[in-house]
């Protein structure tokens, strides 16, 4: 009766179940198919880990939103896009990738290690070099790029009638000079945790599952620290995300999508991203109260203009012209910061140092929130003569993965 | 959700015992001897077809007809596409053998000038091999014996591949030694293929392997630098041959000691199957980079001389792949000609690729996506131990 059940929910799809789940087990080259595979792959889909999952530095993999957004800052991230190969036509393919990629995020975000082969002439199956360092509140985030719906006009996978509404390619924004080979991208992955080794372990075996199906496209490494309870500072030495919310309530209005998006997307969100150079030593000459006056801040405080402590509203009225938070307050929107500071050496024609913030943002409408402001700040963000965008990116991440499911199921099933 | 589960549950142990059922079928097959004589089998159908167009071709080749020979040169490969799955699992041995002679006719036939006396060596020895299949029996070796035979079958390619090394570095060191330019740069890549192909077997010999193929980088002392790349060096950098006699009586004596030390070579499956890898991963590392080659920027031609030499390895390799690996030999399978034809774009000659300076960021790194895919699949091979 079993079989039978199979059996139509092969023909309903099309593509044969049994043939997708070879494919994981070839893909994978990894899944360990002795008793000790299975069972942790079965136990990682069934068991519920969060009751200890604190006192181990331990983040939730499953649940109903993706983890990573809301989570509690860690110290390191690693933004990565990828490209799905030009070889892969066959959406069943693209399933098998993503039922071994939350294969792997579920075992290495609960601080687990996937088991080598009996077979010493095959390669390891896990890189080894987190081994001992647990999970380091580890987070993998999943999203999905406008490209991976359409690319060149053509709807490529046959999925095309369910793209999230608000997602689209990145319109043309002033004072940007974009790199398009570390931009965009048909599928991106984040990963973040308080050791930096970890998240690039976590990142590392996931470039390595995906090779033949989804290759690398680019990948942004970044940290940011902050003492306990306050708000992060980025490079300009001013606090980044104050206007964050943090409760729930709030940010069910401002995060998480609602009943206006495709079933598969609902209580999922979307990651904006801009990798923004900053004129570091140009900055570092700069008057201080010209700093301040550029942001609309206090540099120590975080205050306003016109306010004493942080967390106060903002006063329009007190705002310097075309101050950084001036003009985004002016917008009316609200977006979710969740961005890292980014050094990679010196720029050798200059000498001057290459870095900058990888601005990451979440919000449930890009279209109304994220765009916009990007296109006021673009025109005349005072800030503009310190930075310099260099790359972009808008990314749709579905809902949280439950038990026994796998990344964007219900896009597919 | 207790419905999902089960199914999930079921998949899985579908996952599990998926090795066992191929296992079987496998099996079952491996006690009968057929041949494919039948008139319906279709091996033999899509021989007779094959041997037909292997024929319009000699025609063609005859003629000196050079839309024909592309024409045929290409129905013959599409043919071979279309039924040579069946030959790989029945008959591995004789799969590798028409693969060897059946890839380059269809290289051939990409070109804009398709090197008729080779294409006909080729198309003789095809139609040899096609013969052959049609008597073929349908055997299956002990899975001991499958592995010395695969050795075997590799050792014999490398030899060959060694002899031509020697054939072809003779003129190369001559034009050399007679301070001739231009003919030693014209004659510098063919040894080049043949060594590149056949470089795990020279890496085993200790001191051989740096004494030919070293890059300056390599060597400590660069005045004690000899081999092919020192002679690239005064071909292209110093334009001068000033001083390369000796380095040229060297290069021909190391080459011919390669020659006589691989004759009485013996190979581990093991280590068969990590010469593969070593070879991929010097496309990877040393060829996708321009470093190889750094003074006459023939790089792609090693490039695709180190992936020829690592299919070898795997058609070795089919009939033990065959036991329960077949999807596994499928993909490798269409992944070389995956490869084959990316690198194909490249190609002017059978000795003369796209100078490597010409190409774009983006294409090498497109070259070297379909490189790290083959990578990828071919560390699968070793579960045949």
């Amino acid at each position: 009766m079993d079989k039978e059940e199979l059996g139509t929910s092969e023909q309903k799809k099309g593509y044969s179940r049994r043939e997708m789940l070879k494919m994981t087990a070839l893909a994978g080259g990894g899944i360990a198919l002795g008793a000790s595979g299975l069972g942790t792959a079965l136990e990682l889909l069934g068991k519920d880990h969060s009751r200890d999952a604190e006192k181990q530095s331990m983040v939730p993999f499953f649940g109903n939103h993706q983890a990573g957004i809301t989570t509690t800052h860690q110290s390191y991230g690693y933004l990565a896009a990828f490209d799905i190969d030009p070889s892969i036509h066959d959406v069943a393919k693209i399933m098998a990738l993503f039922i071994s990629w939350t294969r792997l995020a579920a075992t290495l975000t609960q601080g687990k290690r996937e088991a080598n082969s009996s077979n010493k002439e095959l390669p390891p199956i896990d890189t080894n070099e987190a081994r001992d360092l647990g999970a380091a509140n580890l987070t993998i985030t999943f999203g999905l790029g406008h490209s991976f719906f359409i690319k060149n006009g053509t709807d490529r996978f046959g999925i095309a009638a369910k793209i999230p509404k608000q997602l689209t390619p990145m319109p043309r924004i002033a004072h940007e000079t974009l790199d398009p080979g570390i931009s965009n991208g048909d599928l991106c992955v984040q990963v973040c945790a308080d050791v930096q080794q970890v998240a690039f372990h976590a990142l590392r075996n996931l470039i390595k599952e995906a090779l033949g199906t989804a290759n690398i496209r680019w990948m942004e490494s970044g940290f940011l620290n902050a003492a306990k309870g306050k708000t992060p500072r980025n490079l300009f030495g001013f606090k980044d995300g104050t206007a964050n919310v943090t409760d729930p309530e709030e940010q069910k209005k401002v995060i998480w999508t609602a009943n206006n998006e495709p079933a598969w997307m609902r209580g999922g969100t979307y990651l904006g991203y801009r990798k923004i150079k900053m004129m570091i030593e140009t900055w570092d000459r700069d008057a201080y109260s010209d700093q301040e006056h550029v942001f609309g801040r206090k540099k120590d405080s975080g205050a306003a203009f016109g306010r004493t402590h942080e967390h106060e509203p903002v006063m329009l009225s007190k705002q310097p012209a075309n101050s950084h938070v001036g003009l985004a307050h002016r917008t009316g929107q609200k977006i979710y910061r969740r961005a890292y500071s980014y050094t990679n050496g010196i720029q050798p024609s200059t000498g001057n140092l290459d870095a900058g913030l990888l601005f990451i943002s979440y919000q449930n409408k890009p279209q109304e929130s994220f765009i916009p402001m990007l296109r006021v700040l673009g025109k005349s963000d005072a800030l503009n003569e310190y930075t310099d965008h260099v790359a972009t990116g808008l990314f749709a991440i579905p809902s949280g993965i439950k038990k026994n499911e796998y990344f964007a199921q219900h896009l597919f099933e | 959700m207790n419905h999902q589960k089960k199914i999930i549950f079921l998949l899985f142990i579908a996952l599990l015992l998926l090795p066992v059922i191929s296992a079987c079928s496998t099996n079952t097959k491996s006690g009968s001897q057929k041949t494919a004589q039948s008139t319906n089998d279709p091996v033999k159908q899509g021989t007779t077809k094959l041997k037909q167009l292997n024929n319009k071709l000699q025609a063609a080749l005859k003629k000196n007809d050079t839309a024909a020979i592309k024409k045929y040169g290409k129905q013959i490969n599409t043919q071979w596409l279309s039924y040579e799955n069946g030959v790989r699992d029945r008959f591995p041995l004789q799969y590798a053998k028409i693969e060897r002679y059946q890839q380059p006719i269809y290289a051939q036939s990409n070109l804009s000038n398709p090197d008729v006396a080779q294409m006909k060596e080729n198309s003789e020895a095809l139609t040899e091999q096609l013969d052959d299949l049609l008597t073929a029996k349908e055997t299956k070796a002990k899975p001991s014996k499958q592995m010395d035979q695969a050795v075997n079958d590799y050792l014999k390619y490398a030899d060959e591949q060694i002899d031509i090394l020697v054939k072809t570095t003779k003129p190369f060191v001559k034009a050399v030694e007679d301070g001739d330019i231009e003919k030693a740069k014209k004659l510098y890549t063919q040894p080049r293929i043949y060594y590149e192909r056949a470089e795990p077997i020279a890496e085993s010999f200790g001191d051989l392997d740096p004494a030919i193929d070293a890059r300056i980088n390599d060597v400590d002392d660069p005045s004690k630098w000899t081999g092919f790349h020192e002679i690239e060096r005064a071909l292209w950098e110093k334009n001068s041959l000033k001083g390369q006699k000796k380095y040229a009586q060297k290069l021909m004596a190391d080459v011919l000691s390669l020659q006589k030390e691989a004759k009485s070579f013996k190979l581990t499956p093991k280590a068969m199957v990590a010469g593969a890898m070593e070879l991929l991963e010097e496309a990877a590392t040393t060829k996708i980079t321009g470093e190889e080659e750094r003074y006459s920027h023939t790089d792609l031609l090693d490039l695709q001389a180190n992936v020829d030499g690592s299919e070898a390895v795997y058609q070795a390799a089919i009939p033990a792949l065959n036991e329960g690996h077949k999807d596994l030999a499928a993909e490798i399978d269409k992944q070389f000609q995956a490869f084959d034809k990316q690198m194909l774009k490249y190609k002017k000659s059978e000795t003369e690729y796209e100078n490597y300076t010409k190409l774009s960021k983006n294409e090498i790194r497109k070259i070297s996506n379909e490189l790290s895919k083959l990578s990828k699949l071919m560390a699968q091979t070793a579960k045949i131990f």
